[in-house]
């Protein structure tokens, strides 16, 4: 903008960004040097207090700043002073993931993932070309048909199993990622479908489905005391297992298996979020031209060919965003599974819950057990993988294309 | 598409829809129904009962309201959010001004720091900030929180009104400033009125995140009753097996019906794409 210019600009820019500023460095920044610094120390319950008289400590911690000594808590128990060794609390999360047998575990996962890969990078290269001898669907079947061959092969489940037992940081990222490949696809699907139904013209009753099918988002910024409704749901005399003995069957106890429990924490949470992908699918259907389908229906395309060379590729810049960012959320996902499960069934002692995903294991970890050591060790752990996810996000996304100009 | 619709394919989207309908509503029903229902079972035994209100009674609604803090925890709530959204929208709406309309030294840099700042997950710095609070002598208290959210909400917002006051023509503030406007005062005139929708938007989403937040009000505010707010005041009611489930059915009605409706009344915006708003849900 013309205007101001030299100091007075400069002036302006300083006191219009001064409070932002200040918040991001006081709220965000600071707590992520001193949670990083604490994950390097032997806090925990009986350790809670600052030692003031060690150089970091005492620059770090609030409570050692001449200001706020007035302000710390008098309780019991010691100062925490630094692991010995440093990684401590780094080793007791994954540090027997760096054995030769662990390894080899993670280089038979990383294995099957590559036909997948491979798949993708031919069937792209396929599309391209004008004469396809093969085409990009059987490039697919045949990556995915190696990738399930050698799933068995390898024998997969017992690389996966040995890796789980290196440590809480594995099975607790494993399992989450699981929970995002279920969620994230099934709820694209509904949505997709939904969108497509609610797009078509002269339905009637359309303005009475789209409302109803929007309650979900509204309720889901409350999302915890939803989600308590839901274990209602799935209790041992709840709606679901009436229905089952009305029908003459004895319901199982849900939410004391842990497959099924798995099972109702995704069902709760496809719930809160399929009205999102519905929303932005409709959106991005609603700005697709009608002539193409007309010119198609012509050339006798029939319906499949329609949504697969006319729908899906002209939705996919407005979806892909949305799926990414879905993903990256759902894998933060905390209330719906603190609500129903509270992280359980647990086996035994001391090793997570089947539903104990990345936020329920910190906040169990933090608030319940008091390991604040481990807790904000298993913080930075988890912030570089989002960090890096988030880069890689913003890349296929491009959601800061045209933010600069 | 001009030709008519096949029967048999109205009847399957019918189908689908009212399956989806059922899934998506039933939650909310079975909610609706627990409220009225006597006595202090979350359940009947008669499986008509699930579906259809066979018996009703204000009793558990008499009872949050007047015999709980509940008002209390109301109050509390929706002050919290009231002043975080406010607090929110001046710091961002400035911010945004300047990173919407100066170009400077350091720009991009501090967008993309923003966004890779917040990827650190609010529930994971919590130790960092309670023990923050605790130094400044604001924990356990309101002000923390409301200081905590509007943080918290700093980056969505600030990037959400920024990508929209870039799409407000520059052209309008320049010809204000030629009549002799400074740059700030043709901001406020001439753009900012025409950004109603991207301020609602923001506004009200930040209003949400306060008000059903549950970890950052359980933690940072843990105690007395009358402080407490009202989405983790009901979740521990919930959780304590003395009281009745059908007051807690009663208070989460009282919450999640209003927030429904604003969400609601907000569906022509959401459909609109609010690309970075995906980062909800």
């Amino acid at each position: 903008m013309s205007g101001w210019l030299g100091r007075r600009k400069w002036i302006t820019i300083t006191l219009f960004l001064l409070p932002t500023i200040i918040a991001i460095l006081v709220f965000n920044v600071y707590p992520i040097l001193l949670n990083t610094y604490i994950s390097f120390t032997n806090r925990n319950k009986f350790r809670p207090n600052p030692d003031c008289s060690v150089t970091m400590t005492g620059i770090l911690d609030p409570l050692c700043w001449p200001k706020f000594r007035d302000n710390a808590p008098k309780g019991l128990g010691s100062p925490y002073v630094l692991q010995d060794p440093i990684f401590g609390n780094y080793d007791t999360l994954m540090g027997k993931l760096f054995k030769p047998e662990a390894l080899l575990s993670l280089l038979f996962v990383a294995l099957v993932f590559i036909p997948i890969i491979a798949a993708n990078y031919f069937s792209k290269k396929q599309e391209r070309k004008i004469d396809k001898k093969i085409t990009s669907g059987m490039v697919w079947i045949l990556g995915l048909l190696t990738a399930v061959a050698l799933f068995f092969v390898l024998n997969l489940p017992r690389s996966i199993n040995e890796l789980m037992a290196t440590g809480d940081f594995l099975t607790v990222v494993f399992r989450t990622i699981l929970f995002v490949a279920l969620r994230v696809p099934i709820t694209f699907g509904i949505g997709l479908m939904l969108a497509l139904i609610l797009n078509s013209e002269n339905l009637p009753g359309r303005t009475f489905f789209r409302v109803v099918l929007f309650i979900p988002w509204g309720a889901s910024s409350v999302a915890i005391l939803m989600a308590l409704v839901w274990q209602f749901l799935f209790r041992q005399q709840g709606t679901i297992n009436q229905v089952i003995a009305f029908f003459g069957g004895t319901g199982p106890i849900w939410l004391n298996n842990p497959v099924l429990a798995f099972g109702v924490v995704v069902l709760a949470d496809i719930w809160f979020s399929y009205p999102f992908f519905m929303v932005s699918i409709l959106g991005a259907l609603q700005s697709i031209p009608k002539e193409l389908y007309e010119a198609a229906e012509v050339d006798g395309a029939n319906w499949w060919t329609r949504l697969s060379r006319i729908t899906m590729p002209l939705i996919r810049p407005a979806v892909l965003p949305a799926a990414v960012l879905t993903s990256i959320t759902a894998f933060q996902m905390f209330g719906t599974a603190f609500a129903i499960t509270n992280g359980g069934p647990v086996r035994g002692a001391s090793v997570p819950g089947a539903t104990e995903f990345v936020m329920v294991y910190a906040y169990k970890q933090i608030f319940q057990q008091q390991n604040y050591g481990t807790a904000t060790a298993f913080a930075v752990l988890i912030f570089i993988m989002l960090f890096v996810a988030t880069l890689y996000s913003l890349r296929v996304t491009r959601i800061t294309k045209g933010a600069y100009d | 598409m001009k030709n008519k619709t096949k029967p048999w394919v109205r009847v399957m989207q019918y189908g689908i829809l009212i399956i989806a309908v059922v899934f998506a509503f039933y939650p909310v029903w079975f909610a609706f129904l627990a409220s009225g229902r006597l006595g202090d079972r979350l359940y009947t035994l008669n499986l008509g009962g699930m579906f259809i209100p066979t018996q009703w009674t204000f009793e558990n609604y008499r009872v949050m309201l007047f015999e709980r803090p509940f008002l209390t925890w109301m109050t509390n709530s929706l002050k919290v959010a009231s002043i975080t959204t406010i607090a929110s929208l001046v710091v961002c709406t400035s911010a945004a001004f300047a990173l919407s309309r100066f170009r400077f030294k350091g720009r991009e840099f501090f967008l993309v720091f923003l966004l890779a700042i917040s990827t650190f997950p609010g529930l994971l710095s919590l130790v960092a900030i309670a023990q923050l609070l605790t130094a400044l002598g604001l924990y356990g208290k309101h002000l923390g929180l409301i200081l905590a959210y509007t943080s918290g909400t700093l980056v969505f917002s600030t990037w959400n009104l920024k990508g929209y006051f870039d799409t407000i023509p520059i052209d309008l503030e320049e010809s204000a400033m030629l009549d002799g406007a400074g740059p700030v005062q043709a901001f406020l005139l001439i753009a900012l009125p025409l950004a109603k929708p991207a301020l609602a938007v923001t506004a009200i989403l930040g209003f949400m995140a306060g008000w059903g937040d549950f970890v950052f009000a359980s933690v940072l505010v843990p105690a007395p009753d009358s402080m407490k707010f009202v989405v983790p005041a009901l979740y521990s009611l919930a959780n304590s097996m003395s009281v009745p489930w059908g007051y807690f059915a009663a208070g989460a009605v009282i919450v999640i019906i209003p927030t429904i409706i604003v969400y609601l009344s907000m569906n022509r915006y959401f459909e609109g794409g609010l690309t970075l708003g995906g980062v909800k849900g």
